[in-house]
């Protein structure tokens, strides 16, 4: 694994920006990494050893990623939407699992750490940087239960919705009435009102470049 | 785990923790100590202390009792030259200096210490001196019985940079003094500059090499840096010559003699207009003319500082602000004061 700065020099041009959470993300991945004996997991070796579930969409989940590797398409990390400042790492192989969460005092002490800082965002940069791991985390030993389901791999089933006939892979149905249904088809939908849309052009394809914008529906 | 049991059940139990008393007369302490087997004579007097009900231990494998967690937190909180006895006396157990020096606190990792649930310390002031023995903290756990873990993250945080709180040893320095100023230098008017400097480093445990008068010169100021430096002084105090005046070639001369870190003002008053400068390892310390007219300046709170080995550049005496206001009260009590507290 690279060094800190490095990575989060990295990290901050993939993510678009450094901020506090960048460095939070950094320390948090590099910490997680060293808990579970995955310290270079980008490495072709490591890299399908590791799952990481990240508890939050902010910037430190971003910094997480980049610093692990693991990617949204590859199942190897896990959104889970708790709004907790939290990620916890499984190494495959072991079963080693560790959850590391931001303390919500390393905030208050940010002014404490750097003092001589100026600006609240520069100033917990710079503090985040200082703070040693037993002041940034706090971190569990946890069990993780990972279904076959779960992991990185071929789909490993493929079920129809009962209901409206769509594909649903990965034991992701429901069962209502002893059958499958698809998420849309029940209530936990994110989404609702879905009404199938046509426009004149739709037939196109991406090529080629320069190709003006067709219209598409409002 | 805590079991609450009838005073009248508890009579052959072992007492869980220290149980204080305060008396009529004044007295507050433990009037069973932690341990004590209760019997039938104690019933009487635990119950004027108000103990109808008395708490058994049954500690489980992830928790810890206070007694052990004090230790755990005051052994992590001790850096170099902070003793402690292992004896908690009511949950607490208190920290001394182990011999005369500078006290000093890792205030951030303080703050950090006791954002930790269920843990506390206290100390003195940061950066004051004290005197072998003197008491420089005390910590203990909060409840009686809590998880091991949160106290073991605790003791890591105190253990930070060798541990919180350090008491470091007044080194012996060489100082040489060069007093500027051509009325000084040509004996139009008494220098009063020396005395007082050399009073302060003595005081300190060092000793004063040379006193070398120059008049208000860059080249001459120079050339008695060079001269000091050469003679193996070991800290440079310069008086004069610090503030804007046209005459004012202090700060040139200390430049033309190679130094580096210099910082021209402090957020101290008295002593705004001191200045930090380092030429290779020796410190060069620009004392403005408050300090003759002062008991106490921002000599007072930053010469201990680098006595002990401290770096005192831009960002320190930056931070001196909090504090560094002296009140100039009508009789000094300084150290005995707000002055210099704080930073």
């Amino acid at each position: 694994m690279d060094p800190f700065e490095v990575l989060l020099e990295q990290s901050a041009a993939v993510h678009g920006h450094l901020c506090a959470g960048q460095v939070v993300g950094v320390r948090m991945a590099m910490l997680g990494c060293r808990l579970i004996g995955l310290e270079d997991p980008t490495n072709r070796e490591q890299i399908k050893k590791l799952i990481v579930f990240v508890e939050m969409d902010r910037c430190t989940a971003d910094a997480v990623a980049y610093v692990t590797g693991v990617k949204l398409g590859r199942r190897s990390l896990k959104f889970m939407d708790y709004g907790i400042m939290a990620a916890t790492f499984v190494n495959l192989e072991t079963g080693k699992s560790f959850r590391v969460l931001s303390t919500e005092e390393s905030r208050d002490l940010a002014d404490s750490y750097a003092p001589e800082i100026e600006g609240k965002g520069a100033r917990q940069v710079e503090a985040y940087k200082r703070m040693p791991e037993c002041v940034l985390f706090r971190v569990q030993k946890v069990k993780v239960h990972l279904s076959e389901f779960d992991l990185p791999g071929p789909t490993r089933k493929k079920t129809e919705c009962h209901r409206c006939g769509q594909v649903i892979r990965d034991n992701r149905e429901a069962i209502i009435d002893g059958r499958p249904v698809c998420r849309p088809c029940t209530e936990q939908s994110y989404f609702s009102h879905a009404k199938e849309v046509t426009w004149s052009g739709m037939n196109r394809t991406p090529e080629p470049i320069g190709r003006e914008k067709e219209d598409v529906p409002c | 785990m805590l079991k609450k049991i009838a005073l009248e059940e508890a009579v052959g139990t072992e007492l869980a923790h220290d149980i204080t008393e305060i008396s009529e007369n004044g007295f507050k302490g433990p009037a069973f100590k932690k341990g004590h087997r209760v019997c039938d004579e104690d019933v009487c007097k635990l119950q004027k202390l108000g103990k109808n009900n008395l708490y058994l231990i049954d500690l489980a494998d992830d928790e810890i009792h206070e007694n052990e967690a004090a230790a755990l937190l005051a052994e992590s909180l001790a850096g170099a030259g902070v003793v402690f006895e292992n004896t908690p006396s009511e949950g607490r157990i208190n920290l001394h200096a182990a011999f005369d020096g500078l006290f000093t606190v890792n205030t951030a990792a303080l703050a950090a210490f006791n954002m930790t649930d269920e843990v506390m310390c206290a100390t003195r002031h940061t950066n004051t001196l004290v005197k072998k023995g003197d008491l420089v903290g005390g910590t203990r756990a909060i409840p009686l019985v809590m998880k091991r873990a949160p106290v073991e993250r605790a003791g890591q945080v105190a253990a930070q940079s060798g541990g919180i709180l350090s008491v470091r040893p007044l080194q012996q320095m060489n100082a040489g003094l060069i007093i500027t100023g051509s009325e000084v230098y040509n004996g139009l008017i008494k220098d009063r500059f020396a005395p007082v400097l050399k009073e302060k480093i003595e005081a300190l445990g060092s000793l004063v090499k040379e006193i070398i008068f120059v008049p208000d010169d860059a080249d001459r100021i120079r050339d008695a840096l060079t001269t000091h430096i050469a003679a193996g002084c070991d800290l440079i105090l310069i008086s004069g010559g610090m503030s804007v005046d046209p005459d004012d070639v202090t700060r040139k001369g200390i430049q033309m003699a190679g130094a580096r870190d210099m910082h021209y003002s402090a957020a101290v008053l008295p002593g705004a207009m001191f200045m930090s400068a380092c030429i290779g390892s020796v410190p060069v310390l620009g004392i403005p003319a408050c300090a003759l007219h002062h008991r106490a300046t921002v000599l007072d709170l930053v010469l201990p500082r680098i006595l002990a080995g401290q770096k005192v550049g831009k960002k320190e005496l930056a931070l001196m602000g909090h504090g560094g206001l002296c009140l100039n009260c009508t009789e000094c009590g300084f150290p005995d004061c707000s002055f210099g507290l704080g930073c």
